[in-house]
């Protein structure tokens, strides 16, 4: 059966991990997209561990590879008259640009949206950085951890009383390109309507507020400023984090109702100290949610998560194994959800790729069916098949350097 | 086809029925907010999900700050499922929609004779949407889950915090929140779909899986590299082949903490250092060893040494003390340092940046008698704006509207179907 996108052209301008996560939404099912680098200006992630076999090399990253599967690779230098002209061949050739540069680059390139719109009137143009395409902090420079500071995420994350610990990685990054996929998505179905494309404008920093956005409403209505609180919740306890046997293995457990609070007590053994009077009620746990955390911690260490996740699952109790990502590779649901992709790359082998929707359609799942690409790789495809270039042509594209094929020194 | 939206909106031939709780409610509202006609469907007594924070801190289902921000561009009635009248409406109301979406534990809605199975049969193009932990099926689909428990099944909860701690999660729950948003992008490709097939689908969110987008690229270094990524202080990064530890990034200010990115290699990271010491330098903070590095070839990743980013990180820490959030962040976005304030909700509150973009927008409560201030659109485009239309539903504020209008339903039938509480 015909896929969602297919036929679905788009030309990205984007680097590192938001930029090109939001069209493999578009590329699991079925779009064309071609990515624009250079030799002498390609994706940074192309530098970034890991690296096959320990070795660097700018086709040997999957932290590229990860984000950039089912694309075709073009190179070009942006600089060059001769380059800017096959970049206008793909703009007219495309449905949807997509663009992650600071605000103006694409303006200093003459590829401005007005500019695009002109040779391609109802083009559907993404422009995503961190604050917006306006305002006096348009220009800040900043990567996925500033944008959690500014966003809100630092400050609530951590133990009450010591300095806030920032969540893993570049949070917001990856709380972007789903939005971006669902308004491109929506747009085309806005032209498809009324023949209009559109300029759409995100900025990284506002998405990821709604996120928070009851906290800021109870600051602004209440006044209260939200703070880090280990990992607990109001309405919960036993809430947390708990150490088991094992190096580095934890259990995450919730107890929310006194029904699963019974079922719990039940199944940990019937301690002597479930019956202390403080512990009978969900607000009397909280009172002495101390003690009840350190007591429940004494129980967690003297079995393995498996087993303890086994256990309180049985029991209808919420509880996972803290996995790490080792663990991810041997879970049995993922392998039910055909999660992994394995792909041969020319440069790096036998990889596991994932998809990049995390739902599965039911007459036309998802599908990851090209490795990310090497470099340039698609220069012919993509100059001859889809634009319709001679080989003459693209032979003068690559004398004259418009087309770039190694990296300047 | 609905008459409540104006013609420029983006999706306003869509009616959404909204059977979602928790933070899942993301999805009608991203939804809504691009114009679709969104109807949430809450139990009689109101939904569950209608918690704190309270406005002015009162206990009333009506003044749940929560509901109020995840339900905006929603119409609102009420149903219980559990009756067979209730399922009856449902199934009739389904007639008239484009997509149903729902959070319920998988089975459920087979369970009440509302799965996808029997509503396509009512409306073969229908759209349905579950989100769920773990998926509609597999081993692990039946497992219970809270918020905390599905962030540690993702692998993202084993990666934050510091080795020293427990794995530590973000204060205010987000997986739900996530699933709902990737659930409105698995929405968006199936109407696409549905447009240019006419064929309807199942759409199959797992909570889990949207957790692990958060695990960045550590997946690929258990792949290629055997590397079982372990907790580090963020964003401290660890080389994996080399073993060394970078600075930690997080330091205290006079007024708070900010991050920092110290790092070197490829641009941006050798000009933002060079921004920073050239600060630290104005006020004689930056020794000659400090001002010789050469943050290109010296701070490369693969070739760096524990004892310079020990050296490094020491000097800027004492600098970092003796500044303020604003001043910092000032010089930042004037000199490329890639720098930012840990911000609390205040400083959200006061931040230039988005009081010049118009982020703030304020929606009128007439029910408190007030008007409160809100988040402003999640992304703008340029033809067909997000706006907010109308405020979250009170608990069935438009039953007369929905039931008797769309489905003809008289002023006495809603009198009986109240009062045996279907609705």
């Amino acid at each position: 059966m015909e896929k969602a996108f297919e036929g679905i052209k788009v030309v990205e301008f984007t680097w590192i991990v938001l930029g090109p996560s939001m069209s493999r939404y578009l590329t699991d099912h079925g779009a064309t997209v071609v990515k624009v680098e250079s030799h002498n200006r390609y994706d940074p992630s192309r530098g970034q561990t890991p690296f096959a076999q320990g070795k660097s090399g700018m086709n040997r990253s999957m932290h590229y590879g990860k984000y950039n599967a089912d694309k075709y690779s073009v190179s070009l230098d942006m600089k060059h008259p001769n380059g800017l002209k096959l970049i206008w061949k793909l703009i007219a050739w495309a449905d949807i640009l997509t663009e992650s540069f600071t605000p103006g680059t694409m303006t200093k390139f003459g590829l401005d949206y007005e500019s695009v719109q002109k040779v391609n009137p109802d083009i559907i143009y993404l422009s995503t950085c961190l604050q917006g395409q306006t305002g006096p902090y348009a220009q800040y420079r900043g990567f996925g951890p500033q944008v959690i500071s500014l966003a809100g995420f630092g400050e609530i994350t951590g133990w009450p009383g010591q300095m806030p610990l920032l969540p893993f990685g570049p949070y917001s990054d990856f709380l972007c390109p789903n939005v971006n996929a669902t308004a491109i998505i929506a747009a085309l179905d806005y032209r498809r309507r009324t023949g209009k494309g559109q300029h759409i404008d995100q900025s990284q920093f506002e998405t990821s507020l709604h996120y928070i956005s009851p906290l800021i409403l109870d600051y602004i209505v209440n006044g209260r400023l939200a703070s880090r609180n280990g990992n607990r919740l109001p309405y919960a306890a036993p809430h947390g984090v708990y150490p088991c046997k094992g190096d580095d293995r934890w259990i995450a457990i919730g107890v929310f109702t006194d029904t699963e609070w019974e079922s719990f007590c039940k199944s940990i053994g019937e301690p002597e100290w479930r019956k202390k009077p403080g512990f009978s009620t969900l607000p009397g746990r909280k009172e002495n949610e101390d003690e009840l955390d350190r007591l429940v911690a004494e129980w967690t260490i003297n079995f393995t998560a498996e087993e303890i996740e086994s256990n309180l699952q049985a029991a209808g109790v919420p509880v996972n194994v803290v996995e790490k990502i080792s663990d991810l590779f041997q879970d049995p649901q993922l392998k039910h959800r055909n999660y992994f992709t394995y792909l041969n790359h020319p440069e790096m082998g036998n990889c596991a790729y994932e998809p990049q929707a995390r739902w599965i359609l039911s007459e036309t799942p998802r599908e990851v069916s090209m490795p990310s690409p090497c470099l340039g790789e698609h220069n012919e495809y993509v100059f001859k098949e889809l634009l319709g270039l001679t080989d003459d042509e693209i032979a003068e594209h690559i004398i004259d350097g418009s087309i770039t094929t190694e990296v300047k020194e | 086809m609905s008459d409540q939206q104006e013609p420029q909106s983006s999706l306003s031939p869509y009616r959404i029925l909204d059977l979602t709780e928790a933070g899942c409610m993301i999805t009608g509202k991203m939804l809504g907010d691009l114009g679709a006609d969104v109807i949430k469907i809450e139990p009689p007594e109101g939904s569950h999900s209608r918690i704190a924070p309270f406005y002015k801190d009162i206990p009333d289902p009506e003044k749940s700050l929560f509901w109020f921000a995840y339900n905006t561009n929603k119409r609102g009635i009420t149903l219980d499922l559990q009756t067979v009248n209730g399922q009856d409406i449902l199934k009739r109301l389904v007639k008239t929609a484009d997509v149903v979406i729902e959070s319920f534990e998988p089975g459920y809605m087979e369970q009440i004779g509302l799965g996808y199975s029997s509503l396509r049969k009512i409306k073969p193009d229908l759209i349905m949407t579950s989100i769920t932990p773990f998926g509609q099926s597999g081993p692990k689909a039946h497992y219970r889950q809270s918020e905390l428990t599905m962030w540690a099944s993702g692998g993202y909860l084993y990666l934050s915090g510091a080795p020293e701690y427990a794995p530590v999660w973000i204060s205010f729950p987000q997986a739900c929140l996530f699933g709902g948003v990737e659930a409105t992008t698995g929405t968006m490709t199936a109407l696409w779909h549905r447009q240019n097939t006419g064929i309807g689908q199942h759409v199959d969110v797992s909570i889990q899986e949207c957790i692990i987008i958060f695990t960045w690229q550590t997946i690929p270094m258990w792949d290629l590299n055997n590397v079982d990524y372990p907790r580090l202080r963020t964003p401290g990064m660890m080389v994996p082949t080399t073993g060394v530890v970078g600075a930690r990034g997080i330091y205290r200010c006079v007024d708070g903490h900010v991050v920092i990115m110290i790092q070197g290699g490829d641009e941006p990271f050798p000009s933002s250092m060079k921004s920073l010491v050239k600060l630290m330098d104005k006020d004689g903070m930056a020794d000659d060893w400090l001002k010789q590095i050469d943050w290109r070839r010296d701070y490369d990743a693969l070739k760096l040494n524990q004892d310079l980013v020990n050296r490094v990180e020491g000097a800027i820490k004492n600098f970092l003390a003796t500044k303020t959030k604003k001043y910092l962040y000032n010089e930042a976005n004037k000199s490329g340092i890639l720098l930012a304030p840990i911000a609390t909700i205040k400083d959200i509150w006061e931040n230039p940046q988005l009081e010049a973009r118009n982020f703030w927008v304020p929606v009128a409560h007439p029910e408190l008698d007030d008007t409160l201030t809100y988040c402003g659109p999640f992304i703008k485009l340029s033809e067909s704006p997000v706006e907010y239309r109308r405020r979250a539903p009170l608990i069935g504020e438009h039953n007369t509207e929905i039931y008797g209008k769309d489905l003809g339903l008289t002023k006495e039938e809603l009198v009986c179907l109240k009062q045996d509480k279907v609705i």
